[in-house]
């Protein structure tokens, strides 16, 4: 029904013209982005250098993955994308429900106010949330004169305190995909339901819930991948004790002595568990509109 | 025909969830813009309220270079991928075109890997050349992210166009030109600026991959404000911060017509 180009030959497209116009952007991007990973791939099999890289093969940084020396910021990362998809999911949810089905002229003001601070600049909300969280910041002075603490409590460079900035962060990107796949949901369907004997809770997890399952896959793509790199907010909330698989490549990147190889290995590996993330989620979403279309 | 309507309990819970999520978002912006006026040396108790950070806004160097530095890669690397965005979108516009799936992978690809993998992966190419990294390196990083995004806004735009427009004003006799400059374009041009404000957006927003592609003495906004956050002199963030959030808020007021279409892109 979208494809209004079926059925249109006067505007016949000439292949040749279309790869000469696509071809700049693709060329860049196998430039920039494609050969980048080869680069990643090869130098994760260098001798690092303290300011630098030798080019002597070596086969000890991916030693070092496979001996699990690097498991704990992986788990680490992994652990804190997954529960911060799941609040986000928990929280967003609501949240796109309940903005697409406020009355229309109302909906784009509310969606414009969860837009905004999602262009706020990062690095800005996470300071603020230093703000806010730190010991003898704005919530402990708000507790202490409310009088329901009476220490300060130390929530800054802790979990809690990532778990929080993370979730704040990410909460967008799972709310607007989720808002346009509910927006466009029949709710009549949902009547129909109804008329037939399904109560509300019923309804919700026979009818609404599949159909926007299409919008969690969305936004559970947008948070958990993203999260998963994360880099900046445990660094500038986080317990300094536990690094994240981010912080990690960062340091052995710029600090010195410098380990380019372990980098390169360490990306290297997170990409490959991205790429399982992705396939994994694509074919359980694959799998679940089968048996949804024979079931 | 009226939709069945949500029993108060669900309505009930998910405006409280609504307007809880509404505090969370707004409580660190909030917060920012009043510390920013509040004269004291250490950024959390109250002390008075004062201008004093935002004329030592105006008198700071590095922050005024930093300001042109993140203007300058955010227009230029705007202008790139909106323009390569656009020729790729209507080279990309037949479904029928071979080889459009994988075309189609390379230019998602890029949203779906975490940041950091981009900014190491280039690093290491810069070094692999031996290319001193500065202003150059920065703005090749930034079109590199921005022109999948810009494509696939762009793309979204061209899949609602009706194509019996274009027929119609060749049917009148406009040449092929004449109808893409002046039918095709202007109506595809909100899915354009939208592609350019998110492309803008996204430039000066971005921290990580600028912290791996920018050398020793280029510095951006967010590249500035970490280093100064991190060596404990934050007198003038608050103050930028809020300059910075009023320049969000102009752009998200300014914008209205764009705005769906950008809404449109999730």
């Amino acid at each position: 029904m979208r494809d209004k180009r079926e059925i249109k030959p006067v505007n016949s497209f000439n292949q040749k013209i279309d790869y000469i116009l696509a071809a700049p952007a693709l060329l860049w991007l196998t430039i920039f982005f494609l050969v980048p990973y080869f680069i990643v791939l090869i130098y994760g099999f260098l001798t690092p250098d303290i300011f630098d890289i030798k080019f002597e093969f070596s086969l000890d940084a991916y030693r070092q993955i496979v001996d699990g020396t690097y498991f704990r910021p992986f788990y680490v990362s992994f652990r804190m994308a997954l529960l911060t998809t799941v609040l986000c999911i928990l929280l967003g949810y609501p949240v796109a429900y309940f903005i697409a089905r406020a009355k229309e002229k109302l909906r784009n003001t509310l969606l414009v106010f969860i837009i905004i601070p999602f262009w706020t600049n990062l690095i800005i909300r996470i300071f603020s949330w230093r703000i806010f969280l730190s010991y003898n910041g704005v919530l402990n002075d708000f507790l202490i004169s409310l009088g329901l603490i009476s220490q300060p409590l130390e929530i800054m460079r802790t979990d809690w305190a990532v778990i929080l900035v993370m979730v704040y962060v990410y909460l967008p990107y799972m709310i607007l995909p989720l808002y346009s796949v509910l927006e466009k949901l029949d709710f009549t369907l949902l009547h129909a339901a109804m008329d037939l004997g399904a109560n509300e809770v019923k309804a919700f997890f026979k009818i609404t819930l599949p159909l926007s399952m299409g919008g969690i896959f969305a936004g559970v793509l947008l948070v958990f991948i993203p999260a998963l790199g994360a880099y900046l907010i445990p660094q500038l909330v986080g317990d300094q004790r536990s690094l994240y698989v981010g912080q990690v490549i960062t340091y052995k990147i710029k600090n010195i002595p410098r380990n380019w190889p372990m980098a390169s290995a360490l990306s290297f590996t997170l990409l490959i568990l991205v790429a399982v993330c992705l396939l994994a989620g694509y074919y359980l979403y694959q799998n679940r509109q089968k048996t949804k279309r024979f079931g | 025909m009226k939709l069945p309507r949500l029993s108060s309990f669900f309505k009930g819970m998910n405006l409280t969830v609504f307007t809880f999520v509404m505090i969370f978002l707004y409580i660190p912006i909030l917060i920012l813009i009043i510390f920013s006026f509040n004269d004291a040396r250490i950024i959390t108790s109250w002390k008075g309220f004062t201008f004093k950070y935002y004329a030592q806004l105006w008198e700071n160097a590095a922050i005024k270079e930093a300001f042109w530095n993140t203007m300058l890669i955010a227009i230029l690397s705007t202008v790139i991928s909106t323009l390569l965005g656009l020729i790729t979108a209507l080279g990309l516009e037949n479904k029928r075109l071979k080889g459009r799936r994988g075309f189609m992978g390379l230019l998602y690809a890029p949203l779906v890997i975490p940041d950091i993998l981009m900014g190491v992966s280039l690093a290491l190419l810069f070094n692999f050349l031996r290319v001193n990294t500065g202003m150059v390196t920065v703005l090749i990083a930034h079109i590199t992210f921005c022109v999948s995004y810009a494509v696939i806004v762009i793309q979204s735009r061209l899949e609602d166009f009706d194509y019996s427009l274009i027929e119609a004003a060749m049917d009148l006799g406009a040449k092929p030109r004449t109808t893409f400059f002046k039918v095709k374009l202007p109506l595809i041009m909100p899915g354009v600026i939208a592609a350019a404000l998110l492309s803008f957006t996204l430039s000066i927003d971005d921290f990580i991959i600028t912290f791996f592609t920018s050398g020793r003495g280029f510095d951006t906004l967010p590249i500035y404000v970490e280093g100064t956050i991190r060596r404990g002199t934050i007198t003038t963030i608050n103050s930028l911060s809020t300059l910075m959030i009023g320049f969000t808020l102009f752009l998200v007021v300014f914008t209205k017509r764009i705005r769906k279409s950008l809404i449109s892109f999730f």
